[in-house]
C-alpha cells in the first residue's frame, strides 16, 4: 500500500510539476504586469491567494506521503489594498510556496520518469513469460530478445524481475519521501514562521499566566482579609476589652479564653491558605511523596506510579501536584468514580496522568480545570482534558523538560 | 519531667521553655537543629523530646526523620502543619511515647500538658486534625459508615490518645455509656476488644491508617 501511494505521488507529481510551472510563470508575468497598473494589488492578493490553495493541496499530498501533517506557515494578514499586498509579500511562506511550484517541476520530472520506468521495466520481467504467450508476433528489445525465445529464458527473466522487485519498491518510496519532505521543507513553516508562531504563543500564555497570578493574588489577599486577618483584630478587640475589665478587677479568664480561640481559629485560616498556596509536604518529600500522601487520603483505590528519577524545578512540581489533586478531588466529588490511576513519567516532556474510571462530564472551561490549564501552560505545557459524558475522564498534563 | 527540646526559630524555644518551666518540668536542653537533637537526647536521655518538623539545614521534614533515628525515645512532634502521613511515619513502628500536634495546641495549656505526661507515659497523642484527614481517607470505609455521629465522635477522641475518662469529660457523659459506644465502634470496626490503654490507640489508628 505504502509503494502504491509512493508511485501515485510521483507519478501525479510530473502533471503537478508541469502544471505549476506554467501557473508560476504566468502569474508571474501577470503580476509583472499588474505591478506597473493599479491593479497590482487585487492581481497580487488573487493569485497569492491562490497560490496559498494549491500550495495547501501540495502539503496534503506530501503529508499524505510522510504520514505527518505539515503545519500551515502562514501568519494572519490585516489591512487591504496595498497594504496587505505588502504585507503579504512580507512573509517568506508567499516565497516559499512558489519556489515550491518551479522545484516540483524538474523534481517531479526526474524522480516520476526514474520511478515510472524502474516499476514498468520490473513489470514487464516478471510478467515476460505471460507476455511472450498472450502476444506471439512481438519485438523485443535486443537485450532480452535471445530469452525471449524459450520458456527457460522467460522464467529467467521473470527471476530476475523478482530480484529486482524489492530493490525497485524501495527505490520508489526513498523518492517519493525524498520529494516529500522536500515540499515539507519549502512548504512548512520556516524558522521564521516557526519563531513568530512560538512568539505568538508565548505572549498568549503569558498573558493567561500574569491574569491567572492577579486572580490568585487577589483570592489570597481576600481570604486573608476575610479571614486571618479578620480573626486576629477580633483577638485584639477581645483582649482590649479585657485589658480594661482588668483595670476595673474583673475577672477575665472568660475572655483570655475567647481570644485565644480567635487566634486559634486565623492560624487555622493561615493553614488552610497555605496548603492551597504550596503545600508543605511538596517542599519536604518532593512531588512522589505529595502525590502519595494525596493518594493515601483519597477515600477510594488510587493506584499511582512516579517515574522519577531526578526532582523537577519547583514550579513544575507544584503545577504536577495540583493537576493530581484537581483530578482526584473532580473524580471524587462530580464523578463519583471508585478507582483511580495517576501516573508521573519521564524522559521526554514531564507527563502527568489522572484517569478515573467515574462518570465523566467534566467541563474543560470550568473554573478548577480552566484555572490549571492556565498554570500548566504558563509552564509552557499543555493539559488537555478527555472526559466524554459517561465517563471515564483522563487528565493529561505534560510539559516541557528544560523548563 | 527532663525535657528536650528541639525549635530554630527563638521565639517559639523560648516560648516553650517558659511554659514546660513555668509548669515545673526541666527543659535539659534547647536546640535549634536535628544534628543537636540527636546529640542531646543520646547524651542526656530525656523523659520526652519535643521536635519541630522543620529544622535547618534544608528546612524539610528533618524533625521527623530524627524522631525516627531516636525511636523508641518518647517523642512529641509539633508542627505548623500536620500531614497525615507523617503521622503513619512515626505510628509504624507500634510502640506509642509518640505525639504529633500543631504548635497552636500549645495555646491550649492544660491540654499541651496533659499530652506531654501522656507521650512521656508511653501513650500516643494525635492531632485532632490528623484525625480529621483520617476520617476523610476512610469516607467510603463501610466500618466507620455504619457508626452513629456519636460513635465518631467517640472514635475521634479515642484515636486522638484519649482515656476513657477524659473522653467523658470532653463529651459529658457517664463511663458506662463511654464503656458502650466503644464497645460497639470496636465490634462495628472488627477489631478485637481492648482495655482502655496505648494498644487501643495504636489499633484504631492503624484501622484508620490502612
Amino acid at each position: 500500500m505504502r509503494n502504491v501511494k509512493a508511485l501515485a505521488y510521483l507519478v501525479t507529481s510530473m502533471v503537478a510539476g508541469g502544471a505549476g510551472l506554467i501557473w508560476t510563470l504566468a502569474t508571474s508575468l501577470l503580476m509583472a504586469v499588474g505591478a506597473v497598473t493599479a491593479l497590482g494589488a487585487p492581481v497580487f492578493l488573487a493569485v497569492t491567494w491562490l497560490d496559498r490553495r494549491l500550495a495547501t493541496a501540495e502539503r496534503h499530498r506530501a503529508a499524505w506521503v510522510l504520514r505527518q501533517r505539515i503545519p500551515d506557515p502562514y501568519l494572519p494578514t490585516t489591512g487591504s489594498g496595498w497594504a496587505r499586498a505588502a504585507a503579504v509579500a512580507a512573509q517568506p511562506a508567499t516565497w516559499r510556496d512558489m519556489a515550491w511550484f518551479l522545484v516540483l517541476f524538474p523534481l517531479g520530472l526526474v524522480f516520476g520518469i526514474a520511478a515510472t520506468v524502474a516499476t514498468a521495466v520490473t513489470a514487464a520481467l516478471i510478467l515476460a513469460p505471460a507476455w511472450a504467450w498472450s502476444v506471439p508476433e512481438r519485438r523485443a528489445h535486443p537485450l532480452v530478445r535471445q530469452a525471449m525465445g524459450t520458456l527457460p529464458g522467460e522464467l529467467l527473466l521473470t527471476a530476475a524481475g523478482l530480484l529486482a522487485a524489492p530493490l525497485v519498491l524501495w527505490l520508489v518510496r526513498r523518492l517519493a519521501a525524498t520529494q516529500a519532505r522536500v515540499a515539507a521543507a519549502l512548504l512548512g513553516p520556516g524558522e521564521h514562521g516557526r519563531l513568530v508562531q512560538r512568539a505568538r504563543q508565548l505572549a498568549e500564555t503569558r498573558a493567561r499566566a500574569v491574569d491567572a497570578q492577579a486572580a490568585e493574588l487577589r483570592r489570597i489577599e481576600r481570604d486573608l482579609h476575610d479571614g486571618a486577618q479578620a480573626r486576629i483584630v477580633a483577638a485584639g478587640m477581645t483582649l482590649a476589652l479585657a485589658e480594661r475589665r482588668a483595670r476595673d478587677g474583673v475577672p477575665v479568664v472568660e475572655d483570655m479564653a475567647t481570644a485565644r480561640r480567635q487566634l486559634d481559629a486565623a492560624l487555622a485560616e493561615l493553614r488552610r491558605l497555605v496548603r492551597g498556596i504550596h503545600p508543605p509536604i511538596l517542599t519536604d518529600r518532593g512531588l512522589d511523596g505529595a502525590l502519595n500522601a494525596l493518594a493515601a487520603d483519597c477515600p477510594m483505590p488510587v493506584e499511582i506510579t512516579v517515574d522519577l528519577p531526578v526532582r523537577l524545578p519547583p514550579a513544575v512540581e507544584s503545577a504536577a501536584y495540583f493537576v493530581v489533586a484537581e483530578g482526584l478531588a473532580n473524580a471524587v466529588k462530580h464523578a463519583a468514580a471508585t478507582t483511580c490511576t495517576v501516573t508521573v513519567t519521564i524522559p521526554g516532556p514531564v507527563r502527568v496522568l489522572v484517569s478515573d474510571d467515574g462518570a465523566g462530564g467534566a467541563d474543560p472551561a470550568g473554573a478548577g480545570l480552566d484555572g490549571l490549564r492556565r498554570r500548566v501552560e504558563a509552564l509552557d505545557g499543555t493539559l488537555i482534558v478527555a472526559s466524554p459524558a459517561g465517563g471515564p475522564t483522563q487528565l493529561t498534563a505534560e510539559f516541557p523538560c528544560a523548563s | 519531667m527532663r525535657i528536650v527540646i528541639a525549635e530554630d526559630l527563638v521565639l517559639l524555644r523560648d516560648g516553650l521553655v517558659s511554659i514546660l518551666t513555668g509548669t515545673g518540668h526541666e527543659v535539659v536542653a534547647a536546640v535549634g537543629d536535628a544534628e543537636s537533637l540527636v546529640r542531646a537526647v543520646t547524651d542526656l536521655r530525656p523523659d520526652l523530646s519535643i521536635v519541630d518538623v522543620r529544622l535547618p539545614p534544608t528546612f524539610r521534614d528533618e524533625g521527623i526523620r530524627a524522631a525516627l533515628r531516636l525511636r523508641p525515645d518518647p517523642i512529641l512532634i509539633l508542627s505548623q502543619y500536620v500531614e497525615r502521613t507523617y503521622a503513619a511515619d512515626l505510628l509504624a513502628d507500634g510502640r506509642g511515647a509518640v505525639g504529633y500536634l500543631l504548635k497552636d495546641r500549645v495555646t491550649a495549656l492544660d491540654d499541651f500538658l496533659d499530652a506531654v505526661e501522656r507521650v512521656a507515659a508511653g501513650g500516643t497523642v494525635m492531632d485532632p486534625e490528623v484525625i480529621q484527614q483520617l476520617f476523610a481517607r476512610n469516607a467510603r470505609n463501610r466500618g466507620v459508615n455504619a457508626l452513629t455521629p456519636r460513635e465518631r465522635e467517640v472514635l475521634g477522641l479515642v484515636a486522638q490518645g484519649l482515656s476513657n475518662s477524659a473522653i467523658c469529660a470532653a463529651l459529658v457523659l457517664a463511663p458506662p455509656s463511654v464503656e458502650k459506644h466503644i464497645g460497639n465502634i470496636f465490634a462495628k470496626l472488627g477489631l478485637p476488644a481492648s482495655e482502655d490503654g496505648h494498644r487501643r490507640v495504636l489499633a484504631v489508628l492503624a484501622y484508620l491508617n490502612g
